[in-house]
């Protein structure tokens, strides 16, 4: 069957392509990773002053960049410069939104998980909140 | 077990007779060459002989068709639905009816096989409505299924259609004869295993219809069961009439805690509301069938529910507070009280979890105050050996036995199935029973040997003239109810009977396995409090009068105000505003069973377990949670925060708890007997009578169904006729 | 009987009934000329690309598949919307398949419509989470929202598109909905808030009733009635014999 033969010889094909590199989404090492990186978080830091004042948010500059770094830091155990760079798309994505204020005052202040009460751990508390906790 | 019905009891017993042969010879060719060779679809097959060619099929794995043939029920043979070809044969064959002969092919897919179940499909069909969208069956209807799958797909029938005028059979079952197809499952069911005469067939042919004859009401414990067997929608449930359909139910296994048998049902819920309970299959416990009671009593898990925590303030009236505030007025009143100044009662529906978390919680306010409700004589022997309480035999077990005495107690009432599964043994294995207690009904004929407790005492000391009888029987069996036990002289009943038995079970012979001394129960949590050290009866409340009474789930009626002295606290924990309730300081509401995952041992001993169907409603929570909460604040804090934790525990304190579905064997007969005799054996000469004499005794014995409209609807139906109780149909 | 056939007579449907009986109503008709053209184009394509065709396939009779290295899409689509002999110059339809177990977990579909030809033709490809698939907009116009659908469902990166971004959920809404492994109910729901006076969105906590599935259908009950009689047609194309 030509199909089969070929189907054999296409995955020989990928397979070693695929042994040898990843295909990279936009970095091609750690480093550029890490500038990409750096960019969006200067991007980031710079934006604050004017989200806070578009949005007319009632928090601080301050608190809108530990908020930044927090989120950053969030993913700082991430070393695959794959991964580093969906999760840079993913954040200029959501900058992007930002500054086009496209995102609304709650999606911003969704970030600071305001009205999200810690889940009770011990019985007692567990007890006084639900059926099934 | 042979369940094989009339027509084929006669081929069974022929069976029987050539096989008995064979087991003595015990070599395999002889076996095998008994046996019978059939082909299905070409695929040969080894049967006994009397195999009915439905049968046959079963066992290769192919499923026939069938409106009227059910397995527990005997074969009537009348809707042809079944029919196949058999090769060679002039014509196809009725397979529910037919046993198979030496070297039959059952073609079950042939031609002809399906031409003739078209074609009886048609027959069915003309006169059965079009009514499938406003029928309740619809969904689980045989008709329905086997029309789609075995029918044709156009009607040929031009003719007008038949109409039955609708029969009023009481207030469980709604009638819509026009549907009935005639194939008196219902009428079999109602003769054989719920033992009452009440259905029938009037008229021949077209004319035939299912009914009373003369309109009055299908009275049977069990009578719920015919909606599961009828196979169309002409016998529905009428509480569940238009409430919900079968694909947009959520089924939930559980376990039913309305008696002591724990039948095995299947609870449907909607939207965190039961719609119905039905029956699920455990041929130990309660084959196929559930008892009224079972079955239609859900509608009380809405009514009458205790939703939040309440206090008794200042003037006396209960009033809503928060769990924060319930809960910290009862961990005071348990700091502030020590020892046996602090008791609790269980009632009959509690699990297992919450007894032993609240025996656990009082042994830590050292307190062993622990009661249940039902009471069983604590004198000789008492609660110590496992075997003095428990239906020994098991339920199953009934069916081997060829002689049953029953002393003080009414099984059709009080273990509707337990009484199911006598019958069943008095119909198919011609057992003999006699009875010791008030005459009652109890749907097949018995040896009324008196109600007295004189004749208790001539039958121990063998000067009666059935213990002739009773010393011939091969597998005898004594079951007392705890009705009776629960009198002045109990303790002398047990002890009486425990004589009776161990002196039947010398006379008999039989192999030590077997167990003659049975106790019948008739609330579901009463075993398992037992094996958790429980004492039985409220007379130590009574006699030191504690200052706080923690009454969980107590809703009997055993213990009131008046027993405790003024300054005294009450602390109900329960899911109704029942018995209990109205005399408590202090209310915490609970979950009923349809709402935990509670563990409940039968009175057989099986230990099983329902499971959390819908959420409790309100405020209530877990009992097991309630009070491992007051513990916390009570300062004396349980070790377990999960339902696993708590199993463990309950494994910890009786293992047998935990292995589900399982009994655990106890036979410590004739030690119960020796120290039984340490006992005042005085017997009182007041006559044995069950508390549950008649129908109407039987719908409303707990909280539960108590509650229930539709129980009080059958009590109401049962005393002015089911006229008083019809409601104008909607369709 | 002879009222009915009189009615569906006169309604036309006389026809429609009769091939209705005399085969089963769901499966579609064989039709071997269709289904050879197609396998013979089939080949075609493969053996013109064969650097990219992995394998070729005629499904349902009359639905031609091409399995095609992700490298390839560019080449391949450019190839079929240009050449004479094909002219799929539509593309209908751009989605994606999760199937988790499989190392490239997504399947990449395209659908394209031959105007000339009246012939439709689907293209696989496959990726995984991190490989990025090139963006088909350089040929198609159409690919552009379907990429961002795909994008924004399944999480999979279309390099080279000109306006990667979001198109279904909301801003700042996390995770890929149509990945298999996305929960039912998602991770977070939304209320009002009026103490905030704006919406706010907190981890879901779905009732006990909602989190459980009854997958049982009470309608088997003869499950031998239900199996097809004969086994499901499994057609690939080249069926002629390989010539060597």
């Amino acid at each position: 069957r030509i199909s089969s033969v070929m189907a054999s010889t296409a995955a020989s094909r990928a397979a070693v392509s695929a042994a040898k590199v990843v295909k990279p989404i936009l970095s091609r090492d750690l480093d550029e990773a890490k500038r990409r990186v750096r960019e969006l978080y200067r991007a980031w830091y710079r934006e604050i002053p004017n989200t806070v004042a578009m949005f007319q948010l009632d928090i601080t500059t301050r608190q809108g960049r530990d908020k930044v770094r927090e989120m950053f830091d969030k993913n700082k155990h991430v070393t695959d410069p794959r991964v580093i760079d969906m999760l840079v798309i993913k954040g200029k994505m959501e900058l992007q939104e930002t500054i086009h204020i496209w995102k609304q005052k709650t999606h911003i202040m969704r970030y600071f998980h305001e009205t999200q009460e810690p889940r009770p751990a011990d019985f007692l508390s567990k007890f006084y909140r639900g059926h099934d906790p | 077990m042979l369940r094989l019905p009339t027509i084929g009891r006669a081929l069974a017993g022929a069976a029987k007779g050539s096989l008995a042969p064979s087991n003595t010879v015990r070599t395999a060719v002889r076996a095998a060459s008994n046996m019978v060779e059939v082909f299905v679809d070409g695929k040969p097959l080894e049967v006994e002989p009397g195999t009915t060619v439905l049968q046959a099929c079963e066992k290769a794995g192919i499923q026939i068709p069938r409106f009227c043939y059910h397995e527990r029920l005997s074969v009537a043979g009348n809707c042809r639905m079944c029919l196949v070809e058999i090769e060679k044969a002039p014509k196809p064959v009725a397979a529910c009816a037919m046993p198979v002969m030496k070297g039959w092919n059952i073609l079950t897919n042939s031609e002809k096989t399906r031409k003739a179940r078209e074609g009886v499909m048609e027959f069915l069909l003309a006169n059965h409505p079009l009514d499938c969208p406003i029928c309740d069956q619809g969904g689980e209807c045989d008709l329905q299924d086997q029309s789609m799958q075995f029918g044709s797909d156009r009607s040929r029938f031009s003719e007008g259609k038949r109409a039955v005028e609708d029969k009023n059979i009481g207030p469980l079952i709604k009638t819509i004869m026009t549907r009935c197809i005639q194939c008196t499952r219902c009428v079999r069911f109602a003769s054989e295993i719920a033992g009452v005469e009440d259905l029938g067939t009037t008229g021949r042919g077209h004319n035939l219809q299912i009914g009373t004859y003369v309109e009055k009401m299908f009275m049977s414990e069990l009578s719920g069961n015919v909606i599961d067997v009828c196979p169309v929608g002409a016998l529905t449930s009428k509480p569940y009439a238009f409430t919900a359909r079968p694909w947009e139910t959520r089924k939930t296994e559980s376990i039913d805690v309305l008696d002591a048998v724990g039948s095995n049902i299947v609870v449907s819920t909607r939207g965190g509301e039961v719609m119905r309970v039905l029956p699920r299959l455990n041929e130990d416990v309660n084959e196929e069938w559930i008892s009224d009671k079972t079955r239609f009593a859900y509608d009380g898990l809405k009514r009458q529910r205790l939703t939040q925590p309440m206090v008794k303030d200042a003037s006396g009236q209960l009033t809503p507070t928060t769990w924060e505030d319930a809960l910290t007025r009862v961990a005071g009143a348990l700091q502030s009280v020590q020892g046996n100044d602090v008791a609790a009662v269980a009632g009959g529906m509690v699990d297992a979890e919450a007894l032993v978390c609240l025996k656990d919680l009082l042994n830590r306010l050292d307190s062993e105050n622990l009661c249940t409700e039902e009471l069983f004589p604590m004198a000789g022997a008492g609660t110590d050996l496992r075997s003095n309480y428990l239906l020994n035999s098991r339920i199953a077990g009934i069916e081997d036995c060829d002689l049953l005495l029953l002393v003080g107690t009414n099984p059709r009432y009080e273990a509707p199935l337990f009484n199911a599964r006598i019958r069943k043994s008095w119909l198919h294995n011609e057992m003999n029973i006699a009875m010791v207690g008030h005459k009652v009904d109890l749907s097949y004929s018995y040896d009324h040997l008196g109600e007295d407790t004189s004749v208790l005492k001539e039958l121990a000391n063998g000067t009666h003239p059935f213990c002739k009888v009773l010393s011939a029987a091969k597998r005898p069996v004594v079951v007392v109810g705890s009705s009776a036990l629960q009198r002045q002289d109990g303790a002398a009943i047990l002890g009486t009977v425990s004589t009776i038995a161990q002196n039947a079970r010398t006379s008999s012979g039989v192999e030590e396995g077997w167990k003659v001394l049975n106790v019948l129960h008739r609330v579901a949590s009463q075993v398992a409090a037992l094996d958790l050290g429980y004492k039985a009866g409220v007379d130590a409340i009574r006699r030191n009068p504690p200052k706080v009474l923690f009454l969980l789930g107590a809703d009997a009626g055993c213990i009131t105000r008046a027993d405790l002295p003024k300054e005294s606290l009450i602390i109900y924990q329960g899911h109704h505003g029942d018995l209990g309730a109205p005399m408590a300081d202090i209310i915490l509401p609970g979950a009923a069973y349809t709402e935990k995952n509670g563990t409940y041992v039968n009175t057989e001993g099986r230990s099983q377990h329902t499971r959390v169907a819908v959420t409790a409603p309100g405020m209530a929570r877990e009992d097991w949670r309630v009070i491992r909460a007051v513990s916390e604040l009570a300062g004396v804090t349980l070790p377990y925060d999960s339902l696993e934790e708590v199993r463990s525990r309950l494994a910890e304190v009786a293992p047998n708890l935990v292995r589900y579905d399982d009994v655990e064997d106890a036979n410590y007969f004739k030690q119960a007997t020796e120290l039984a005799k340490a006992v005042n054996q005085d017997l009182l000469a007041a006559p044995l009578v069950p508390p549950q004499v008649t129908v109407k005794d039987f719908y409303m014995t707990d909280s539960i169904s108590r509650a229930s409209q539709t129980m009080a609807k059958c009590v109401k139906a049962v005393t002015e006729g089911a006229a008083a109780v019809d409601e104008p149909s909607v369709c | 009987t002879c009222q009915l056939e009189v009615d569906l007579g006169r309604l036309g449907l006389r026809d429609a009934r009769r091939r209705q009986t005399a085969s089963c109503p769901t499966v579609r008709p064989k039709d071997a000329v269709t289904h050879n053209q197609l396998a013979a184009f089939g080949e075609y394509v493969s053996e013109i690309m064969p650097k990219y065709v992995q394998e070729v396939q005629v499904t349902c009779y009359n639905e031609l598949e091409v399995m095609i290295h992700p490298e390839g899409v560019i080449p391949v689509l450019t190839f079929l919307r240009d050449h004479t002999n094909a002219q799929f110059r539509n593309m209908i339809d751009l989605t994606a398949v999760d199937v988790p177990t499989r190392q490239n977990r997504f399947e990449i579909v395209y659908s394209l419509l031959s105007l000339r030809y009246n012939s439709r033709i689907r293209v696989k490809t496959y990726t995984d989470e991190l490989t990025p698939v090139d963006s088909a907009v350089s040929v198609h116009k159409a690919a552009n929202w379907y990429e961002r659908e795909v994008w924004d469902m399944f999480g999979v990166f279309f390099a080279n598109h000109p306006d990667l971004r979001r198109i279904l959920t909301d801003y700042g809404f996390e995770g890929h909905p149509f990945r298999k492994d996305f929960p039912l109910s998602g991770y977070v729901e939304v209320r009002y808030d009026d103490e905030l006076k704006r919406v706010v969105a907190e981890p879901v906590e779905l009732s006990q009733e909602f989190r459980k599935f009854d997958l049982n259908t009470p309608w088997e009950v003869f499950p031998a009635h239900r199996e097809p009689k004969e086994a499901a047609p499994k057609l690939e194309a080249g069926e002629v014999p390989e010539k060597k």
